[in-house]
């Protein structure tokens, strides 16, 4: 008798055990956005700079436009056919089933803003949360009398040669610096000079 | 007999209980891969990125360079060859596609510095900025414009004119003080400044003396 309620305390044991991993997997939500690619991948990705699209070839048929800036800005103008979706509303459900259908119909999501930099945040972060049809725009977007003007833009190039300004603009102040010299050596020796002649005159 | 054939199951018991737990651990094999998700999580992630905490101006750096704050760190993301060309005073070269090796994260993940990541613009530095922020690196800041608008605020300022207000002014001279402090040099500066210094001194000087001379000598 002694042996069988060991057993039964252990059996209990067990079943309670079962019963709480049971409870704990019904009670798990699963994330509703969870990366699924590392950071690495990510990096990879970035560096092959295939994502970028020009807005010569925003015409091909694979191309969904989406706007990202705010309402009110997609609604004074937007490029013809774009989608409004604001980037703190990225993760919304809604949106998040827009851009799986996206990826069921085979077309690629192009991100655009006001400028490419502002593009770039959800684009990123698309991409590591596993939507691999993503890309860029890369335009300026600028409004001259409520109408929006669109222009291609660069990103990444260098303006300017640095280096090469400040060396000219020394060359070119080298030059002058010298008088600065001259000057003092000037007012000292006419002070003396002066008093000379004045005790001599006594 | 009901004694006697419980009996023969619960001899069993433990190795029954033994398989229960072992298809139990086989099902952690089954959980998705954790390291897939490291990092914060997207929502917060998003939430960062589109706060612009993370921005400085290039004014704020020149004013920490030129004061010598110990307290900040700045990487340049550009490729070496770049660089080499040019790059801020003091800033260590991380190639993009070096960010996250193991000798960077010593640079980058640490307390003791805020670091500064700058590029030509703000664009490859952002996206270095999100990787790093989703990996919970702290204390980074990304330089707004990157050198290109260091260029055209710090190294070569454009000269308010005359309706601009007071504070375009300060703003101004305080820059063409800051790209005195790189480099960059004036011909009108060097002009300007030491006139009024040497002008007055002469012609006050000799007037008071020459007209003292002539009453001496007529004694």
């Amino acid at each position: 008798m002694k042996e069988l309620e060991k057993t039964k305390r252990i059996s209990i044991a067990a079943v309670l055990f079962i019963l709480v991993v049971i409870i704990a997997l019904l009670a798990y939500e699963k994330p509703k956005h969870l990366y699924k690619i590392n950071t690495e991948v990510a990096l990879n990705k970035l560096l092959t700079k295939d994502y970028f699209v020009n807005f010569t070839d925003i015409n091909n048929p694979e191309y969904v436009l989406i706007d990202i800036r705010n309402r009110y800005e997609y609604e004074k103008g937007h490029i013809e056919n774009a989608i409004n979706i604001h980037t703190p509303d990225l993760l919304n459900n809604t949106n998040s089933k827009v851009f799986k259908e996206l990826i069921k119909d085979k077309k690629i999501a192009v991100l655009y803003g006001s400028d490419p930099a502002e593009a770039n945040m959800p684009f990123m972060l698309l991409y590591q949360l596993g939507y691999s049809n993503i890309k860029i725009l890369l335009v300026n977007n600028s409004y001259a009398q409520n109408k929006l003007i669109t222009k291609s833009s660069i990103i990444g190039n260098s303006v300017a040669d640095v280096t090469a300004y400040i060396k000219e603009s020394q060359k070119n102040a080298a030059i002058k610096p010298k008088p600065k010299k001259k000057v003092p050596k000037k007012i000292v020796p006419v002070k003396k000079k002066k008093k000379m002649p004045v005790e001599g005159g006594c | 007999m009901i004694n006697r054939k419980l009996a023969k199951v619960l001899s069993f018991r433990y190795k029954i209980l033994a398989l229960v737990f072992i298809v139990l651990a086989g099902g952690l094999v089954l959980l998705p891969k954790y390291e897939k998700h490291e990092g914060i999580k997207p929502e917060k992630l998003l939430g960062n990125a589109m706060s612009s905490e993370r921005y400085i101006s290039s004014d704020e750096l020149a004013h920490k360079i030129i004061n010598q704050d110990p307290s900040f760190l700045l990487i340049d993301v550009r490729d070496e060859e770049s660089y080499s060309k040019y790059s801020l005073p003091n800033s260590v070269n991380i190639p993009l596609e070096k960010l996250l090796e193991e000798d960077s994260e010593s640079y980058l993940n640490q307390d003791g510095f805020d670091v500064i990541l700058f590029s030509n613009d703000n664009f490859y530095s952002d996206q270095a900025w999100l990787l790093c922020n989703r990996l919970e690196y702290k204390n980074l800041r990304v330089l707004e414009g990157g050198i290109n608008t260091w260029f055209t605020t710090v190294i070569k300022p454009v000269e308010p004119t005359e309706n601009q207000p007071a504070s375009d002014f300060e703003l101004y001279s305080f820059r063409k003080a800051a790209s005195m402090y790189f480099g960059v040099a004036y011909p009108d500066q060097t002009k300007a400044d030491p006139p009024p210094k040497k002008k007055a001194p002469k012609k006050i000087v000799p007037v008071k003396k020459k007209k003292k001379l002539p009453v001496e000598g007529g004694c």
